[in-house]
């Protein structure tokens, strides 16, 4: 049962004395849509509704008490026989809180469908994930699921569920439209006029009751839901209809993908994570991996791993995910991997190539390093790690020594990289040799390297 | 017995509602079959369990509520185990104000069908914590783990299996507000080596500076995690070590604690007992002069080297043999002259001397002398 209320009276007299209703009919909803936005605390909805109009003029009132519509937002648009109905205004009596007044003037008699459409605060919905790791890690499940929040203070039964990723520009907040004393505010009023915050009714009402066997055996089996794109934004449409009542979540299966190709890759900057190896989890939103149809929108995501036959399953980490279009590559942030190690040892230290100005100062000097970096896989599996080092100045030649100059790479003026895979419970060395140029040096440095 | 977390199943045919009418017309309560309890994340404890739920064809509504419990709600999953395919879970809803949620699920049969729920779980957790017991010599350990399980939930847990890795696996009973320790593994004689380190940066350097005061010099036992050491097979987990030795009585004395950090396999260890006043470092800088100097027009000096000399008496007060770790350090840039004792560089500034003490003969220390002679270069007033 809808909180709000559409009072329908019929009469031919132009002026209607609001407080005295001779005639109330409560039009049933035929269908409801609601399409809630990800970005914004914004929800559209479309409530279709046949009305019995008179010819002549016609009123009717809608009142959302209790509810976090946009009353400025309001719109009633007929669905047939456009062209025989004028919807003349929408009034908004005085003292008479969150209520409106539509005046139709109708050149027919009969029942005609109508749309009531608005916007609303209170539904918000957001993406969550399941990765499920193969006993190798090599590959996954992914499992999307949607969770749609109604705090709207409406009970919406059996809507159409709409979905959309992207970001919304809005000039208002809906909720602070819902909360103002007077739909458009009051002349000379620069701010609008605010209202506590409407005190939500929590009843509980039961839901899925009226719902047939009939359509018991057409939806015995999960939802799909449709992803379409629309101009920057995303559309996700949840087959067939869903109730949630004021207060309730609902959660859904978006979408499952097996057997996705993932690539574990462990990072060592100590800049950005300090002393410890980080683990992260890639796979591409592309149809090789057997995903890419839409973008995935952003949300948590827990990563499990299967450890058994039975399917018993570990837990492996969580992070947040940003927004992934579709051919872009997600990187999950699994945390802090304790059984890899990267211990980097300053062993030598020395200066060198001094240079005095004319009064017998230091003008320039050199200064000489050399790192090794000791690394360790403990883990029963390759890994592939990625060790970067920043140095404090773009003046600066390396030597690699032993084998660090086939998995090095200058990444950008004062960073460079080194990329290794490593067989499981293995060790190996790294070390490198570096010179940086300070004072006068430098510009030896830049005529060496011109 | 009270039991946070419930399970309610009423099947669509008779109760075609979800609500608070549906949720208090309970059709079964089903048990928990089994339960797994996860602890191998050291950060989140995964609780998988197993339940039969008498599903009827066609829709169907199961409830599961966990007041008082703390439960990532996004981690709830279930698993139809019997009927994989013909059980169907078609959505979830979360009411209002209260910690619970209503699987709606299809089935195409009238079945008993087992279900596995997994969920991750707060307030339950795991602790290691070891005993060793070292032999009279002090070459051999004996390793005993301990895995503490705290269980604060709010949840009781009847029969659960505790596992921590594919080896271990523990069958109890786990009540709410309980804490149980669990013998884990245990490793008998396990090598260790005792280690006394004097660290010239952490140690004060000269006894007699320190009137009646000892200075006590710390003492390690050193265990390596690798197969020839009896381990090898895993990482040991972080957790605090109590050590005993055998006092050749058949009793121990208790000899101290510390904690054991993280141990991956082929990595050492050292945990740290306590400080020996039986081993006596006196060290002195006997030499500290600037050479090579280099001065600007104005005659400030702008560079220069150091001539330096540095000795360290070692004394051995002990009825046998020890092995001592010194560590020194030199900063910046050095080169050494001449060193009366083998060293290995740890790092740019770090010198590390392994020296073998002999046992003191009759009333006299073993006495082991060092000198270092080096030059530090380039050094800036």
């Amino acid at each position: 049962m809808k909180r709000y209320a559409v009072l329908l009276w019929m009469t031919g007299l132009a002026a209607v004395s609001f407080a005295k209703v001779d005639l109330v009919t409560l039009p049933a909803s035929e269908s409801v849509q609601i399409t809630i936005y990800e970005s914004a605390d914004l929800t559209l909805v479309r409530d279709s509704r046949p009305l019995t109009l008179r010819q002549g003029t016609n009123q009717l009132q809608f009142s959302w008490a209790g509810t976090l519509i946009d009353p400025t937002s309001l719109m009633l648009v007929p669905q047939k026989a456009a062209d025989q109905v004028d919807i003349t205004d929408l009034s908004y009596p005085p003292n008479t809180v969150n209520v409106g007044i539509w005046t139709l003037e109708s050149r027919q008699a009969g029942r005609i469908p109508f749309e009531i459409t608005y916007l609303t605060s209170g539904f918000r919905w957001r993406a969550f994930y399941a990765g499920i790791l193969s006993e190798n890690e090599k590959t996954m499940r992914l499992e999307g699921y949607v969770r749609v929040f109604n705090q709207s203070g409406e009970d919406y039964e059996n809507a159409q569920v709409r979905l959309i990723v992207g970001q919304v520009h809005l000039l208002d907040e809906i909720a602070e439209l819902a909360r103002r004393t007077w739909p458009y505010g009051r002349p000379g009023e620069g701010v609008p006029g605010m209202m506590p915050q409407v005190q939500m009714e929590r009843a509980r009402l039961a839901f899925g009751a009226v719902k047939a066997m009939d359509e018991i055996a057409m939806t015995a089996k999960p939802k799909e839901i449709r992803k379409e794109g629309l101009s920057e934004y995303f559309l996700y449409t949840i087959e067939g209809t869903e109730s949630i009542p004021n207060g309730w979540s609902k959660r859904l299966p978006s979408f499952q993908a097996e057997a996705v190709p993932v690539v574990n890759l462990y990072k060592f900057e100590e800049e950005m994570y300090g002393p410890s190896v980080i683990r992260y989890l890639y796979f591409f939103n592309d149809a090789e991996h057997h995903l890419g149809q839409t973008p995935i929108p952003g949300g948590s995501m827990k990563v499990y791993r299967t450890v058994s036959k039975e399917g018993h399953l570990t837990y492996e980490g969580g992070c947040e995910i940003k927004y992934i279009p579709v051919g872009q590559e997600a990187e999950l942030n699994l945390g802090p991997a304790e059984d890899v190690l990267v211990k980097p040892k300053l062993m030598d230290y020395k200066t060198d190539n001094y240079r005095f100005d004319d009064r017998g100062n230091i003008s320039g000097w050199d200064e000489i390093r050399t790192v090794v970096i000791e690394i360790k896989n403990s883990r029963p599996m390759p890994i592939r790690l990625e060790i970067k080092r920043n140095f404090p100045t773009p003046y600066w030649t390396l030597e690699n020594r032993g084998d660090s100059e086939k998995v090095f790479e200058k990444v950008d003026l004062d960073t460079v990289k080194y990329t290794l895979s490593m067989p499981p419970q293995s060790a190996r060395v790294i070390e490198y040799v570096l010179t940086t140029y300070h004072g006068v040096r430098q510009e030896d440095w830049t005529r060496q390297n011109q | 017995m009270k039991q946070a977390i419930w399970f309610a199943a009423a099947a669509g045919l008779l109760f075609g509602t979800v609500g608070a009418q549906a949720r208090t017309k309970l059709a079964a309560l089903p048990q928990r079959e089994s339960v797994d309890i996860r602890m191998d994340n050291a950060d989140f404890t995964l609780i998988e369990e197993e339940r039969i739920l008498t599903l009827r064809k066609g829709l169907n509504q199961v409830d599961f509520a966990w007041q008082a419990v703390s439960i990532d709600p996004d981690s709830i999953r279930l698993t139809p185990l019997d009927h994989p395919n013909g059980v169907r879970i078609l959505n979830v809803s979360f009411p209002p104000d209260e910690a619970a949620l209503v699987w709606e699920i299809a089935s195409d049969g009238d079945w008993a069908e087992r279900v596995r729920i997994s969920y991750l779980l707060d307030q339950i957790d795991r602790l290691t914590a070891y005993k060793a017991v070292a032999d009279k010599d002090e070459t051999k350990l004996d390793l005993t783990a301990y895995l503490i399980v705290r269980n604060f939930s709010g949840e009781p847990f009847d029969n659960a299996r505790i596992r921590l890795d594919a080896d271990s696996v523990f069958e109890r009973d786990l009540a709410d507000g309980q804490t149980r320790r669990l013998l884990w593994t245990q490793n008998r004689a396990l090598p260790v080596t005792k280690v006394w380190t004097w660290d010239s940066a952490l140690q004060p350097w000269d006894p007699e500076q320190l009137e009646r005061q000892n200075i006590g010099i710390p003492v390690r036992y050193r265990l390596v995690n690798e197969k020839a050491a009896g381990l090898g097979r895993a990482a040991l987990w972080p957790g605090k070590v109590r050590l005993f030795q055998d006092d050749g009585h058949d009793s121990t004395i208790f000899l101290g604690e510390d904690n054991l950090s993280f141990l991956p396999v082929g990595e050492k260890a050292e945990l740290y007992i306590g400080d020996s006043r039986d081993i006596v470092v006196t060290q002195r800088k006997i030499k500290e002069e600037q050479i090579n100097i280099r001065r600007n027009r104005r005659e400030q000096i702008v560079l220069y080297d150091t001539e330096e000399v540095l000795t360290a008496k070692i004394e051995n007060f002990k009825d046998s043999p020890a092995v001592l770790t010194l560590i020194e350090r030199i900063p910046g840039q050095w080169e050494m002259k001449s060193c009366s004792l083998p060293y290995t560089r740890k790092d740019a500034e770090t010198l590390e001397f392994e020296i073998t003490l002999p046992a003191r003969s009759g009333d006299k220390p073993a006495v082991v002398q060092l000198e270092m002679h080096y030059q530090r270069k380039n050094v800036r007033p």
